[in-house]
């Protein structure tokens, strides 16, 4: 395993830039999970790291060898796909002991080695099975252990859940997720999905337009984005212009005494929906829609001065039907300001 | 470890789950469509839907293979003057058909002749294997100038064995009837069904991450080619050489005009055989042409499916 730097890493295709100067280092063993809109460049950074597209522009370094113009044959990553890619002409065993073939590693010991990561991955009962026959979850940890193999210095994953269903993801999630803590894999994680990368990543970089948002842990991501994309991307978030003015946060609806920012200063405050519940509080508003989500109802509330909330109400204590006038308490512990420049 | 296998079967069952539940609906569906029956429209195509298909493929087969069951049978008859031939069984008519008769005027070298023709047949095959499968490769993996143009070009059959005949003569005037000018002119004609045939099995899957994962995995790009993307196309490749072998086979127009010297090709001697030869004779000729074809599928078939494969067993 190694530790993974892009440096001010550039790539052009003609005058569009697909990824703009990004900085980044994936530590030995984490787990980072790269996550962005469509187009944000996440795809071409993993292709990069690959070997599969050469920077414009900057560096790529395994530890501290440069491999940005080495090809990706001689790159030792780990690959998996949402589309899984695996070969159809070869049994799942022959799938996973390919790499090793490669390697020049000799028969006994890839069949071995072959079984052991298919064991691992719980599906060791199929080896000797033509790939087509398994489910798509169980295509998915073929591909997993076929990238682990080779013992990978990175393991790319480029939206391996995605074409999966919800249930088979959540568990996949979890089970991947342990895996890789285990075997202690430097991993980049791609995905569109912010909450798969929440359960997976030890950090995440929040991508946009080829340029790094925002990285950090999955909690300081949510709860201090760095700015307001960061804040809309991940999770659902209320944006609502802020005045703070001696130690007085004013939302407009609302004005509280907070201690951590005591300077003057104009913003965006990021409020959460959970950061709300309905009791007796001095925020009165009209419940606008509300959607029924099983451990949670997500409401929109209309405030006397026109703003739309979002707000996540507990089901079973906090009753609110659309057309009902509620108060609101806010918890501003959990408000988070961006000061605008 | 047992831990991993349970959830992989309730993974299964999941699946088995799902099934259930959709037959559930089909039967409900089935009901509610029942109750309506009397009020509903005599409904056609559920009455004799499958009847009416069965009966146009039944008589699609029969056509089509009739013609070649009754010339087979006629070709060991001794003379054809009714509905039926009669005289069985004679093998005179395989015998001249095949130069091995005894007596006047018997033919010469014509088995050779038909081992040339099929050597002509496999290298144009052969021919098309080696460039075919790149080009319907290049015209699926990559993006290029003018690519569409080329992708028609290629898979279009646009020229005709006659013109493709008369243009190989003008051009190279000593070796255009030769072995060589033969072998390349089948080749040339037959070309677009190979790629045709390759560039949809390619299709058919996620080309640009298969390559890209085994190149991960260590392998250079030209090993990836022979060992994954090759015998994935597996398929097509078998399928574009039975058409590309067949067709140039029975190429007759091209055979024809820039044939000058040597064995007689396949398609000469099946017009020879046909054109002026008793019909019973022709009948021997067109059998004759089936066996081999029917041959060569199945070799290839076999070749298909026992080659191609890496997995170590």
């Amino acid at each position: 395993m190694s530790e993974v730097t892009l440096d001010s890493l550039t790539k052009r295709y003609d005058e569009e830039v697909a990824v703009d100067g990004i900085d980044l280092t994936v530590r030995d063993g984490e787990v980072l999970g790269v996550i962005g809109p469509s187009g944000c460049g996440k795809t071409t950074t993993l292709r990069t790291i690959a070997g599969f597209e050469t920077p414009t522009e900057g560096r790529v370094l395994f530890d501290d060898d440069d491999v940005t113009h080495v090809p990706p044959e001689d790159r030792n990553v780990g690959l998996v796909f949402q589309s899984y890619a695996l070969f159809n002409n070869m049994s799942v065993l022959d799938n996973v002991a390919f790499g090793l073939k490669m390697q020049g590693v000799d028969k006994e010991e890839r069949r071995d080695r072959a079984n052991e990561l298919l064991e691992l991955v719980g599906i060791g009962e199929h080896a000797e099975k033509d790939p087509r026959q398994l489910s798509g979850g169980q295509q998915q940890r073929v591909g997993l252990a076929r990238a682990l193999a080779i013992e990978p210095r990175i393991l790319l994953l480029d939206e391996p859940m995605t074409g999966l269903d919800a249930k088979l993801k959540k568990r996949l999630e979890e089970e991947i997720g342990s895996l890789l803590d285990e075997l202690n894999v430097t991993t980049l994680y791609v995905t569109h999905d912010q909450e798969e990368a929440m359960v997976m990543c030890d950090r995440i970089a929040v991508l946009n337009d080829g340029r790094i948002e925002q990285i950090g842990t999955p909690a300081e991501i949510y709860e201090r984005p760095a700015n307001a994309f960061v804040a809309d991307f991940v999770g659902t978030s209320n944006a609502v212009s802020a005045t703070i003015e001696d130690g007085r946060m004013d939302l407009g609806f609302a004005t509280y005494d907070i201690d951590d920012i005591p300077e003057t200063a104009e913003g965006t405050a990021i409020v959460r929906p959970g950061d709300f519940r309905v009791g007796e509080g001095d925020i009165e508003g009209v419940v606008r829609d509300r959607y029924y989500l099983g451990d949670r109802v997500r409401a929109r509330i209309e405030l006397p001065n026109g703003d739309l909330v979002t707000v996540a109400l507990d089901p079973s204590t906090e009753n609110a039907r659309t057309g009902d006038t509620v108060s609101l308490v806010l918890d501003p512990s959990g408000v988070h300001v961006l000061r605008s420049e | 470890m047992t831990g991993e296998n349970r959830r992989t079967d309730d993974e299964t069952a999941t699946d088995g789950g799902t099934q259930t539940g959709r037959s559930e609906t089909t039967d409900t569906h089935r009901t509610s469509r029942e109750k309506r029956g009397g009020l509903h429209r005599f409904d056609v195509s559920s009455a004799f839907g499958r009847q009416a298909v069965t009966l146009v493929l039944a008589a699609t087969l029969t056509f089509l293979t009739l013609p070649i069951l009754v010339t087979v049978v006629a070709s060991f008859g001794t003379s054809w003057t009714g509905v039926i031939p009669t005289g069985y069984v004679n093998l005179d008519n395989w015998r001249t058909v095949l130069g091995l008769a005894e007596g006047i005027g018997v033919r010469q070298g014509v088995i050779r002749g038909l081992a040339y023709s099929a050597g002509l047949a496999t290298a144009g095959m052969v021919i098309n294997i080696v460039v075919g499968v790149p080009i319907a490769y290049s015209l699926v993996r990559y993006d290029f100038f003018a690519k569409d143009w080329i992708n028609t070009l290629a898979i279009l059959p646009i020229v005709p064995g006659v013109i493709l005949a008369i243009a190989f003569l003008r051009m190279y005037p000593e070796r255009g009837g030769s072995t060589f000018g033969l072998i390349i002119g089948y080749a040339l004609l037959k070309s677009p069904f190979m790629v045709l045939t390759v560039q949809s099995s390619l299709q058919s899957m996620n080309l640009q991450q298969i390559e890209e994962s085994a190149r991960s995995l260590g392998a250079s790009w030209i090993r990836t080619f022979l060992t994954v993307i090759v015998p994935n196309a597996k398929d097509g490749i078998i399928a574009g050489s039975i058409i590309t072998w067949t067709l140039a086979a029975a190429e007759f127009n091209f055979t024809y005009i820039v044939h000058s010297a040597g064995p007689r090709p396949f398609s000469l001697f099946l017009f020879e055989n046909i054109t002026r030869s008793p019909v019973l004779q022709g009948a021997a000729a067109v059998s004759v042409y089936f066996l081999i074809v029917t041959a060569v599928i199945v070799l290839l078939q076999r070749v298909g499916k026992a080659g191609f494969t890496t997995v170590e067993r």
